[in-house]
């Protein structure tokens, strides 16, 4: 239970750390890759200590961790799209 | 009569496959279950992030994170007293085991009741589906899907956590069936820790 309490309170910590840096004069992709970072790390930190997974068999965490990584990863295919909209409607080109 | 015909006769079964994974059966389903739940929760994130980006103007309409810090308290501490309920039920407390349950219930109906405040909050700025105050249509939509599927999650998950529980102290279900509703529940808390920076931090009014 000791190591339980001691992951709440990581993850509080870091949770309080992005509320702080919401309120930071921080640039848009600046902030959003500090989000990214601390948001994946409370994910393996959850994953590991409160979903237990690290005391599953190996195999078994391979497949869950591969295969989340290979969804996560397909999912990046929107932003060319969506960088290319922007210019679009920045610069009033494109498609009307 | 030859060793074909006995073994026939005896029904013998086949020597099963041992299982890969090693883990029972309902736990690989729920896994499966919170590994197509991820999918349906990044393609949530990736439209949100993908109509955020390609929006010049997006809205930021929050002025205060109060209520979502708060929010967060509750789902992070309720990850922690599931996780007390089933070290209860694994020693076999019945008792602290399903007190802890309702202590994470609450939780439940406490995050429920202030996510719907922030909706009717929204909702008074004229922010609906398809049209609101400040310009691009598309952020009502983005918004409501997004925050609502992790609110019919935690609602439904609620209800269904008061059920375990009652079936738990009642004796139709044992410490196993609480440990798989805990991944349930860890699994919804830490989404929300995606949706706060995502969808609130990141569009704070300044």
């Amino acid at each position: 239970m000791k190591r339980y309490v001691a992951v709440y309170i990581a993850l509080l910590i870091i949770t309080a750390l992005q509320f702080v840096m919401g309120y930071q004069n921080i640039g848009g992709t600046q902030l959003a890759i500090r989000f990214l970072t601390f948001a994946i790390i409370e994910t393996i930190v959850v994953v590991l200590f409160f979903m237990n997974l690290g005391t599953e068999k190996k195999v078994f965490v391979q497949f869950v961790v591969f295969f989340m990584l290979f969804v996560l990863a397909t999912m990046n295919y929107i932003w060319t799209d969506s960088f290319r909209l922007l210019v679009f409607r920045l610069t009033g080109l494109g498609p009307s | 009569m030859s060793e074909a015909h006995l073994t026939m006769g005896a029904h013998t079964a086949p020597p099963m496959e041992d299982r890969p994974f090693a883990i029972p059966s309902k736990k690989l389903a729920m896994w499966l279950f919170i590994m197509s739940d991820v999918m349906t929760f990044a393609a949530c994130v990736a439209a949100y992030a993908f109509l955020r980006n390609a929006t010049p103007e997006w809205p930021r309409p929050f002025h205060s994170v109060t209520t979502v810090g708060v929010m967060t308290l509750i789902m992070i501490t309720s990850s922690l007293s599931m996780l007390m309920a089933v070290g209860a039920a694994k020693i076999a407390d019945k008792a602290k085991a399903f007190r802890w349950m309702m202590i994470t219930a609450a939780g439940g109906v406490l995050f429920t009741l202030l996510h719907i405040r922030d909706w009717m909050g929204m909702m008074s700025q004229g922010v609906g589906l398809f049209q609101n105050p400040w310009g691009p249509a598309a952020f009502g939509a983005a918004f409501y899907s997004i925050t609502g599927f992790s609110l019919l999650h935690i609602s439904v998950g609620t209800i269904a956590l008061i059920v375990v529980a009652i079936r738990y102290q009642g004796g139709r279900y044992n410490s196993d069936d609480i440990e798989l509703f805990s991944l349930f529940w860890q699994f919804i808390s830490l989404v929300w820790l995606f949706i706060v920076p995502l969808v609130y931090l990141m569009n704070q009014a300044r």
